[in-house]
C-alpha cells in the first residue's frame, strides 16, 4: 500500500506546483462562481469565515522541566503561569465553488518552533468530491498520523485541555504540502473509510535552545482504515516520514569535538532515514459517554532516536453542561542501543538520551459548556516518570530532574 | 371566565412543561428518495456518508440553530446535546472535511430549500407536514 523508501522520487515538487496552480485557478474562478451560487441558493453564501481559539493558563510545580503541548514548542510552562502552551487563534475561509468543490484556507497563530506567535498557513487546499463517497484534496493539509490528530489545535472540539502529550507530543509535523484521497463504503451495517496521503513537509522543529532542525522536504506518506458502526469507531493507521535534512547534531556539538561528529558516527545520521508511525484507535461515543483508547508505536531507522510506544485511555461522562473526564497515558522508549565508533560512545549516549521517555501521566479535568460555542476547562496532570524521561518536556535540568511534575491548566476555548 | 381559567391553565402548564417537539424527517414529495433508516439519517446529518440509495448526494438541512426542534432532533437521533453537535462540527470544519447541514435562517426557509434543492433532506415538526412533503423517517415513540 505504501511506496517503498528506495523507489520513491526524491521530491514532490511537481505535485506541489500542480496543486498550487490548481488552487490558484480555482480561486481565480471564485468571484463569478460565488455570485452565480448566491443567486440560485437563496441567500446561502458561497464564502464563509470561521475561527477558533484558546486562551490558556498553565503552570507546573517543578523548576527542573517545562511542560509543552508538543515538541514543536521550544519551551513551555515552568513554575509561573504561562499562556504560551495552549493559547492560540485560528481563522478559516471556506470557498464553495460548487456543491462538489470547495477551497479552504486556515491561518493559525500559536507559540511554536521559532519562539514566536508568527501565523502559519496550516491548511490551504481545494477539495473535490468526485462522488458522495470519494474525494480528493490537493494543497496544504493537516497531518493525521493518529485519530483526532488533524484537529488537535481546535480545543473547542476536544474534551481535554490538550491531546495527551504522551501520545501526541512527539508529533512535530503538523501539515504537509501534498494530497489525500478519502473513500467511504457501507460494510455490514457500518461504514468503512479509507484515507491515503502523500506530501512533503515545509516545517522546522526546535531541536535544542536556539537550534532548529529544518524538516523542509521531508517526505510523508500514510493512510488509515476506519470502521464506524453505531457508537463505535475503530481505526488502524500507518504513516512514514523520510527526513530530508540532517539533524543539527554537529551544530549542537560545535567546538567540542576535533572533527564533525556525524563524519565519525554516520549511524547517527537522520537525513535519508525514516521513522514509521503505527497506531490503533478505538472510540466509544454514545449519549453522555465518551471513551477513547489509543496505542501507537514509532520506529526509527536511525540510531539517534529511540523507538517508542505510547498509549492512552480517556473516559468522560456528560452531566448537563459539565463533562468531567479522567485519563491515563503512558510513553516508553525501547532500550537505547549505542552504535558506531566506541570512542564517541559518551557523546552518542548523550544525544540518544534526549529521545528517551519513560513516564505515565494521570489526568483529571472537567469541561463546562458555558454558552453556545464557548467552553471552560480545568485540568490537572500528574506526570510520573523516571529521571531519564526527558523527551516530551523542555528545559530539563538533568541531575536534579526526578521525572515527576504536576501541572494545572485553565482554558477558555471558543469557535466563531 | 371558564375560558380564561382554561387558557391560564394551558399557559401555565404550557410554560412549566412545554410540549416536546416532535421532529420527523422529510423530503420533497416529488423526490425519488425512499424511506431511510435512522442509521442512514445519522450518516447523512453527521456528514459520515451522504450517498443516497439512488446514487445522488444527500443535502441535509438544519432548522435554525437555536430552535427547540433542532435540539430535540439531535437528542432523538444520537442522544447528544447541541453543544456536542457544535463541537463535533467544529472538528470537521477545521480539519477541512465534510460541510455541516445547510443552516436555515427560519422555519419557513427549511421548506423553501427542501423544495428547491435536489437530494434535500430536512426534519420538521410533525404538525407542519403538508402535501408538498413526504415523511421518510419517524423516531419510535
Amino acid at each position: 500500500m505504501f511506496i517503498t523508501r528506495k523507489n520513491r522520487p526524491r521530491s514532490f515538487d511537481w505535485l506541489w506546483k500542480n496543486a498550487t496552480a490548481g488552487a490558484l485557478f480555482c480561486l481565480s474562478l471564485s468571484t463569478p462562481v460565488a455570485q452565480a451560487q448566491d443567486s440560485t441558493a437563496a441567500g446561502w453564501s458561497a464564502v464563509s469565515l470561521h475561527g477558533f481559539g484558546t486562551l490558556g493558563f498553565t503552570r507546573g510545580d517543578d523548576d527542573n522541566a517545562e511542560l509543552v503541548r508538543d515538541l514543536s514548542q521550544p519551551n513551555g510552562a515552568g513554575t509561573h503561569w504561562a499562556t504560551k502552551v495552549d493559547s492560540l487563534l485560528g481563522v478559516q475561509a471556506n470557498i464553495h465553488f460548487s456543491t462538489a468543490t470547495e477551497g479552504v484556507v486556515q491561518l493559525v497563530s500559536r507559540y511554536h518552533a521559532d519562539s514566536t506567535y508568527r501565523p502559519e498557513v496550516t491548511w490551504a487546499f481545494v477539495r473535490h468530491d468526485f462522488s458522495p463517497d470519494f474525494s480528493l484534496r490537493v494543497g496544504r493539509l493537516g497531518t493525521e498520523f493518529y485519530m483526532l490528530g488533524d484537529s488537535r489545535l481546535v480545543g473547542y472540539s476536544n474534551l481535554s485541555v490538550r491531546p495527551p502529550p504522551d501520545f501526541y507530543g512527539s508529533l512535530v509535523l503538523s501539515y504537509i504540502d501534498g494530497l489525500d484521497v478519502i473513500m467511504t463504503r457501507p460494510v455490514a451495517s457500518g461504514l468503512l473509510k479509507g484515507k491515503l496521503f502523500a506530501g512533503q513537509s515545509p516545517e522546522s522543529t526546535p531541536y535544542a535552545p536556539g537550534i532548529l532542525w529544518d524538516l523542509k522536504g521531508s517526505q510523508l506518506v500514510g493512510g488509515y482504515l476506519d470502521y464506524i458502526r453505531g457508537p463505535w469507531q475503530f481505526r488502524l493507521s500507518h504513516a512514514q516520514v523520510r527526513f530530508e535534512q540532517e539533524a543539527p547534531f554537529d551544530e549542537l556539538l560545535q567546538g567540542s569535538l576535533p572533527q564533525p561528529y556525524l563524519s565519525q558516527v554516520p549511524a547517527m545520521a537522520m537525513a535519508g532515514q525514516s521513522a514509521r508511525f503505527s497506531s490503533l484507535g478505538l472510540v466509544f461515543d454514545q449519549g453522555p459517554i465518551n471513551v477513547q483508547f489509543m496505542l501507537n508505536q514509532i520506529r526509527h531507522d536511525s540510531a539517534a532516536y529511540t523507538s517508542t510506544k505510547a498509549a492512552y485511555v480517556m473516559a468522560a461522562y456528560r452531566l448537563g453542561a459539565v463533562t468531567p473526564y479522567l485519563g491515563v497515558s503512558r510513553s516508553v522508549s525501547d532500550a537505547a542501543v549505542l552504535t558506531g565508533n566506541p570512542a564517541f560512545y559518551p557523546v552518542t549516549a548523550s544525544l540518544v538520551a534526549h529521545s528517551v521517555t519513560d513516564q505515565h501521566t494521570y489526568t483529571a479535568g472537567a469541561r463546562w459548556d458555558v454558552q453556545k460555542d464557548m467552553a471552560l476547562k480545568a485540568q490537572v496532570d500528574w506526570v510520573r516518570g523516571t529521571p531519564a524521561s526527558v523527551f516530551l518536556l523542555k528545559d530539563v535540568q538533568t541531575g536534579s530532574w526526578d521525572g515527576n511534575l504536576t501541572a494545572v491548566s485553565l482554558t477558555l476555548d471558543f469557535v466563531f | 371566565m371558564k375560558t380564561l381559567l382554561l387558557s391560564l391553565f394551558v399557559a401555565f402548564f404550557g410554560l412549566a412543561s412545554p410540549v416536546r417537539a416532535e421532529p420527523v424527517v422529510v423530503v420533497n414529495a416529488a423526490s425519488s428518495i425512499g424511506p431511510l433508516s435512522q442509521d442512514e439519517i445519522i450518516n447523512i446529518f453527521l456528514g459520515r456518508y451522504r450517498r443516497l440509495p439512488t446514487g445522488d448526494a444527500a443535502q441535509p438541512i438544519d432548522q435554525p440553530e437555536s430552535s427547540a426542534l433542532r435540539a430535540e432532533f439531535y437528542r432523538k437521533l444520537v442522544n447528544k446535546d447541541v453543544n456536542e453537535i457544535n463541537a463535533y462540527w467544529s472538528r470537521l470544519i477545521f480539519s477541512g472535511r465534510t460541510s455541516p447541514p445547510l443552516q436555515a435562517a427560519s422555519v419557513a426557509e427549511v421548506t423553501v430549500q427542501l423544495l428547491a434543492r435536489p437530494g434535500a433532506i430536512a426534519y420538521v415538526e410533525r404538525a407542519q407536514v403538508d402535501k408538498r412533503l413526504r415523511i421518510i423517517m419517524e423516531f419510535p415513540r
